[in-house]
């Protein structure tokens, strides 16, 4: 008898268990388009941002995707570049061309999932021959490095990267373009020229060493 | 035809709640309760601080003699919170915006031993003391943005009770339960320390035959 009290009070638990286990709240149901957006930075905190003055960046995304990558340029391309540009001038430095010497060498790139699974993120530009050749820059026979350790992201979804590089200390630096900083923008709806201006501004706000003087 | 269904009716719900008056031992009571529950502590300050309206909790009692009772204890509640958007140090060179959201759900399964001076009476409200030990299956989910997972684990837990059963008449053995748990949730990942709260609880009790 008192088994079955047992059974039947076990079996009302678990039966009440996974009712409201039905009824928990999923967070992601609760996030609006926007909020579901995460806006990463990292940098190399040897660097003296204030020693460089001038910077060029890439008049076209690097787009991988299904581990092809290749150069493109959409709106939305377009408008991170632009914002990019626009931020870099608020914070003081001078943009010159890509044969001018210039101190920053910045690319931005769009990342989508791929049928291959996840891509470890570090050093991702090494696994894509599409991405920008240090040569772009000037630096043919260069890599590209990342000087500090940072978050290993395993991208599932898509991304938009914005790299920063030293070009102005790359010959005293073994023949490395140090990766600066970088900064991320990842989730719903980021693919869109809408987005770019309050993304990249995110991204700087969060960055107020990125300065060229003190 | 109407008066007929509800005598049959009330014979149910009669057989059900009323029973005729006499002491616990011996007998088995199961009690059903909706929980709402507020954090405590550093649950409340580094996780979540919003109350959980979601909860229930549910005990099995055997009467050892009058007044003291043992059994098993089990429930669920739903913790939650979304938090504004802010900057987070996510490493040593890195820091991420974004909009946080925290959900904690603990499921405890406890032995429970219970006091009830007056169970042997058929005074109208009759106060009880209660103390649970055991475990508490506990699912911790984090996301930044819609980034992050759940991590489950279990962490010891001991409760405290204290509250009221109100007879449904003098003779029942059936009534209301109203009360207070002080629950301690250990829980010690990823920096916290514990998931303690306190909980109200109200609901139902009623013997088993």
């Amino acid at each position: 008898m008192c088994m079955k009290r047992m059974k039947l009070l076990l079996t009302g638990l678990l039966g009440a268990s996974a009712f409201f286990t039905a009824c928990t709240k999923d967070p992601l149901n609760h996030l609006s388009t926007e909020e579901t957006r995460i806006y990463v930075t990292s940098y190399d905190s040897s660097a003296v941002f204030s020693s460089y003055k001038t910077y060029s960046i890439a008049d076209s995304v690097t787009v991988i995707d299904n581990s092809m990558a290749k150069k493109d340029l959409s709106d939305a391309d377009a408008a991170y570049i632009a914002a990019v540009d626009r931020n870099m001038q608020q914070r003081g430095y001078v943009k010159v061309e890509r044969n001018q010497n210039p101190d920053i060498a910045i690319n931005v790139s769009r990342i989508y999932n791929t049928s291959t699974g996840l891509i470890d993120y570090t050093d991702y530009w090494d696994y894509y021959g599409g991405y920008w050749d240090p040569g772009y820059w000037g630096y043919p026979g260069y890599s590209y490095y990342v000087p500090y350790v940072y978050g290993v992201y395993q991208v599932t979804e898509g991304l938009m990267s914005i790299d920063m590089f030293d070009l102005k200390n790359a010959a005293t630096h073994g023949n490395k373009l140090d990766l600066l900083w970088n900064g991320l923008v990842r989730g719903e709806g980021i693919f869109s020229a809408n987005v770019a201006d309050t993304a990249v501004q995110t991204l700087f706000n969060q960055s107020s060493y990125l300065k060229a003087n003190e | 035809m109407k008066k007929l269904i509800s005598a049959i009716f009330s014979v149910i719900i009669l057989s059900a709640f009323a029973f005729h008056a006499n002491a616990q031992k011996g007998e088995w009571k199961l009690s059903l309760n909706y929980n709402y529950s507020m954090p405590l502590g550093s649950f409340k300050s580094d996780i979540i601080d919003k109350s959980s309206p979601l909860g229930f909790s549910g005990s099995f009692m055997y009467g050892l003699s009058d007044k003291f009772s043992l059994g098993i204890y089990g429930g669920y509640q739903d913790y939650y919170q979304k938090f504004p958007r802010a900057v987070y140090q996510t490493d040593n060179h890195e820091v991420t915006s974004a909009v946080l959201s925290n959900s904690v759900q603990t499921m405890p399964i406890l032995l429970k031993a219970g006091f009830s001076p007056l169970a042997a009476t058929h005074a109208p409200v009759q106060p009880y003391v209660a103390l649970g030990a055991g475990v508490s299956i506990i699912d911790f989910t984090q996301y930044l943005g819609e980034f992050g997972g759940t991590n489950s684990s279990a962490g010891f837990t001991a409760q405290g009770s204290a509250g009221i059963k109100i007879p449904f008449g003098k003779f029942s053995k059936s009534g209301v339960n109203i009360g207070a748990d002080y629950n301690y949730i250990s829980y010690s990942k990823f920096g916290y320390n514990n998931l303690n709260n306190v909980s109200l609880h109200a609901g139902v009790y009623l013997p088993l035959r």
